[in-house]
């Protein structure tokens, strides 16, 4: 510091320092302004993200309408109508062309109920032991390999369907075909469940240790803490959890569309799971390749698009819903 | 009051719990095992020299002159096999032994004009010719084994007969002397039988041997080889022996279906015949005629296919996934990186930014088919035709969210700390972002482009419509690529499993294409876990 080698940079840095900070007014204004369009053009790039959300659902709309509205309004609810309450899908047909997805819709719904059932009550069983039971060891092992399960493309689920479950349920359970219901939901079922898992397991987290300590110190078994305190408390982050996995599941495309056997009917009697379905997912999927665009087929499908989004989009506003009351609930406690 | 009863539901409880975890790993291992024990198979297997024969004419590899060595040894163990076929096929196939006496009595008319055989011996000697061109006609002709061998000896006796000396007529005697060997040991009332069986096994020869001699090249490549690895060898060395009959076990009972050998002394249809020995020749031999070796095949990730993914490798699905995952990422991650920095550093908690922040998990709560429909009407009509561009396009809308969460997280977790003591040193609130929040969150923001990456390259539904192709060229570099449609692993996976007839023939690539597809999703995922705990334990150690 004493070094007279260099007295002209010192006197520079204490000159540079020294400088009064009061900025001119073109300074300022030019700071100001930087700030605030660098502030903008960050939000616009954010605005983006709704933008695309719109763009989605205003090209699909716009796709769809053409085939509702021809002429008149009562026409349309007709078609609707159809669209809606009739399950003959015959989109194919020369003469006179069927739209009824009532039995696609019903198709959807029916293999994501089915592997909820055998997804939810796993899920947040694996959630508390997660969460309650596994040692920290055990559990930094675990949620890698969940993350793997849950990293795995649906399509090379579907080859598995196809290729490896399909021809056992076909040898070993008697089906007619290997490709059903029971098929795609177990698959299914698998994929939902990492995010059943995460999302359970951080709701159950959230409780804190107070509330569990409190049901020990009154002397309740720990199954009893769980079923009893913990999951009451938790309810709005399982549901969510579920939610979500329904989300995974009714939005799944490869694993029905190669698993389900594609059979566009209701399953009779409703129980039987060995029977091919088909979904709305896979009906996009299938046929969209083949269709002409311009045609009432080519619009059906964005159609079933529109009811895939309703369906999920709905969805996600309940998951948002519940998703914030476990966030208020975490603040709270 | 019932405190065991207590105890023990708890313990069931804990039980079943852990029963679930269980449960999950071995969904896991199930799904894994069989998909890398098949899959493997396209990499490490036993290839034939028909393997080496490929691979030299198709991709121009291998050491040729070893090939040629190999190629004449197999040929040399092999040339047994084609001679009983041939000498049996020549007992039964009488249509082609007809119209062959035919052409030889149209010759023999000629010679005869040639030698300006006077007229009425020319009527004498042609009239004596065509008698036995019809003697042989009508042995061809005949199932009864007396009458045939009746008229063979007829027509034998003529042999030394000095007339026919020298012209076609002694080549049509030779070859009465040929057919006697041939029906030996054939039932000729059977023959049509024979017929249809020797259609089969030649058939499971050439998929053994490639082409029989004189057949000929075949157009379609998967023809112009045979068995090219071990266990292909072994199934059809399998059918080639075996066969399935119905047979009349006790009179007066329905038949019952059974597995005999073709060579089966009772119930063979080949019992007996010149082409028994085959059978075993083939099952003893078949190392020496196909020579198989443990073979690591590793080009399988370079190499083109032919049609059907029958042969070759999936290089040009790989370099697809890579180009639509890579543009994607281009196309995402600064998008995301900003809405990220944005969303942290910037907005408050304003109407705005929720109506936005639900966007986002809208955006990541849209099913993958309807990514596919919005490229299609929408990417697809801006540039005008499926392409690698609006494949990438539309993945990329797809991963945003993904990259938006993960980088939100990541910048979150940087210490506040950090950001004061920069601000403290006097730099902006931009220049803190860019010199210490960013490179502190970066790794786990690698970490989120990373879990896109495999993400966008395992989607299947989104590029659908949007520019994958199941068959096609590979992108031409020197041109426009990112117009043109490309392979991509993930449609291969469907297409292979289920859209196309040809791959169910070659289960070996089916798995392979499906194991190649998980190994890079697994990779980059395990990567991203590995890059994750080191960054947490990093963090916990500051």
């Amino acid at each position: 510091m004493t070094s007279t080698a260099a007295p002209s940079i010192q006197s520079d840095a204490a000159a540079r320092f020294t400088r009064p900070l009061r900025l001119s007014a073109t300074e300022d204004l030019r700071g100001y302004l930087g700030s605030h369009a660098g502030r903008g053009l960050l939000f616009l790039t954010t605005f983006l993200s709704v933008v695309a959300v719109l763009l989605i659902f205003a090209f699909v709309i716009y796709e769809a309408v053409p085939f509702f509205f021809k002429g008149s309004w009562a026409e349309a609810f007709a078609r609707i109508r159809e669209f809606l309450v009739t399950n003959s899908w015959y989109p194919q047909s020369e003469h006179a062309p069927e739209y009824g997805a009532l039995a696609i819709i019903v198709g959807s719904l029916y293999v994501t109920v089915c592997s909820l059932l055998l997804a939810v009550p796993i899920g947040v069983l694996a959630a508390v032991f997660l969460s309650d039971i596994a040692p920290f060891q055990l559990r930094q092992i675990c949620k890698p390999l969940i993350e793997i399960l849950a990293a795995i493309p649906s399509v090379a689920y579907g080859v598995f369907a196809v290729m490896v479950v399909a021809p056992w349920m076909q040898s070993h359970l008697g089906f007619d075909t290997g490709t059903n219901a029971l098929n795609a939901s177990l698959i299914l079922a698998v994929m939902a469940l990492p995010t059943i898992i995460s999302v359970a397991e951080d709701a159950l987290s959230a409780i804190g240790r107070k509330t569990r300590e409190a049901s020990y110190a009154l002397g309740a078994t720990r199954a009893e803490t769980m079923v009893k305190v913990v999951i009451p408390a938790a309810h709005s982050g399982i549901v969510a959890a579920v939610i979500l996995g329904m989300m995974r599941a009714i939005g799944e495309t490869m694993v029905v569309w190669m698993a389900s056997g594609n059979a566009a009917r209701i399953p009779a009697p409703w129980w039987d799971l060995s029977q091919s379905v088909r979904t709305m997912t896979a009906t996009i999927a299938g046929e969209l390749g083949e269709v002409p665009k311009g045609t009432d087929h080519y619009y059906v499908l964005f159609a079933i698009g529109i009811l895939l989004l309703a369906f999920t989009l709905t969805l996600n506003l309940f998951s948002e819903y519940f998703m914030a009351k476990v966030k208020k609930q975490a603040r709270g406690g | 009051m019932h405190t065991k009863l207590r105890e023990w539901i708890n313990l069931c409880f804990t039980a079943m719990s852990s029963l679930t975890i269980v449960l999950l790993v071995a969904a896991l291992l199930l799904f894994l095992i069989p998909m890398f024990a098949k899959g493997l198979k396209a990499v490490f297997f036993g290839g034939t020299v028909e393997f080496r024969k490929m691979q030299a004419d198709l991709f121009d590899r291998g050491n040729l002159e070893a090939l040629q060595r190999e190629i004449d040894g197999t040929q040399y163990a092999r040339a047994e096999i084609f001679n009983i076929l041939e000498h049996f096929s020549r007992g039964i196939d009488t249509a082609q032994l007809e119209s062959d006496a035919k052409s030889l009595f149209r010759q023999y008319g000629d010679e005869l004009r040639f030698r300006d055989v006077p007229a009425d011996k020319f009527t004498a000697l042609r009239q004596d010719a065509r008698a036995i061109r019809d003697r042989l006609i009508e042995a061809y002709q005949s199932d009864d084994k007396e009458q045939v061998l009746g008229i063979l000896d007829e027509i034998a006796v003529l042999e030394r007969d000095s007339r026919f000396a020298g012209t076609s007529i002694e080549k049509l005697i030779a070859m009465a002397a040929d057919y006697r060997t041939a029906i030996h040991g054939v039932d000729l009332t059977r023959r049509s039988d024979y017929a249809a069986e020797l259609e089969a096994v030649k058939e499971q020869l050439r998929s053994l041997f490639g082409p029989l001699p004189g057949e000929g090249t075949p157009t379609l490549a998967m023809y112009r080889f045979g068995a090219t690895r071990r266990d292909i060898m072994e199934k059809h060395i399998r059918y080639l022996i075996w066969q399935e009959r119905w047979i009349e076990e006790e009179p007066e009972k329905p038949l019952v279906l059974i597995n005999v050998r073709r060579d089966d002394p009772a119930y063979g249809s080949f019992a007996g015949t010149e082409l028994a020995p085959l059978f075993a020749l083939v099952e003893d031999n078949a190392d020496a005629m196909l020579n198989p070796r443990f073979t690591f095949y590793w080009q399988y990730f370079f190499d083109d296919s032919t049609p059907g993914h029958y042969f070759g490798g999936v290089g040009p699905e790989i370099l697809g996934t890579l180009l639509l995952t890579l543009l994607a990422i281009l196309f995402a991650v600064p998008l995301g990186v900003i809405s990220a920095a944005y969303l942290v550093e910037y907005a408050g908690d304003s109407v705005v930014i929720k109506i936005i922040r639900t966007c986002i998990n809208t955006l990541a709560g849209v099913p993958s088919i309807v990514y596919g429909l919005f490229g299609l009407a929408f990417f697809v009509m801006v540039v005008g035709y499926p392409s690698i561009l609006t494949a990438s396009m539309t993945l990329a809308l797809l991963i945003l969210p993904v990259v938006i969460r993960a980088s939100e997280e990541a910048i979150r977790a940087v210490p506040q700390t950090y950001r004061e003591a920069s601000l403290a040193l006097g730099s902006g609130k931009f220049r803190t972002f860019m010199t210490v929040t960013l490179p502190a969150a970066g790794p786990g923001i690698l970490t989120g482009v990373i879990l896109s990456l495999s993400r966008a390259a395992g989607e299947t539904a989104p590029i659908l419509f949007a520019g994958a192709v199941a068959l096609g060229p590979v992108p031409d570099f020197t041109g426009r690529w990112w117009l043109q449609p490309t392979r991509a692993l993930s449609y291969g996976c469907y297409d292979i499993t289920v859209g196309d007839k040809l791959a169910m023939m070659v289960p070996h690539n089916q798995f392979g294409m499906v194991m190649t597809l998980i190994l890079l999703v697994l990779t980059l995922n395990i990567a991203a876990i590995l890059l994750r705990s080191r960054m947490s334990r990093r963090l916990r150690g500051s």
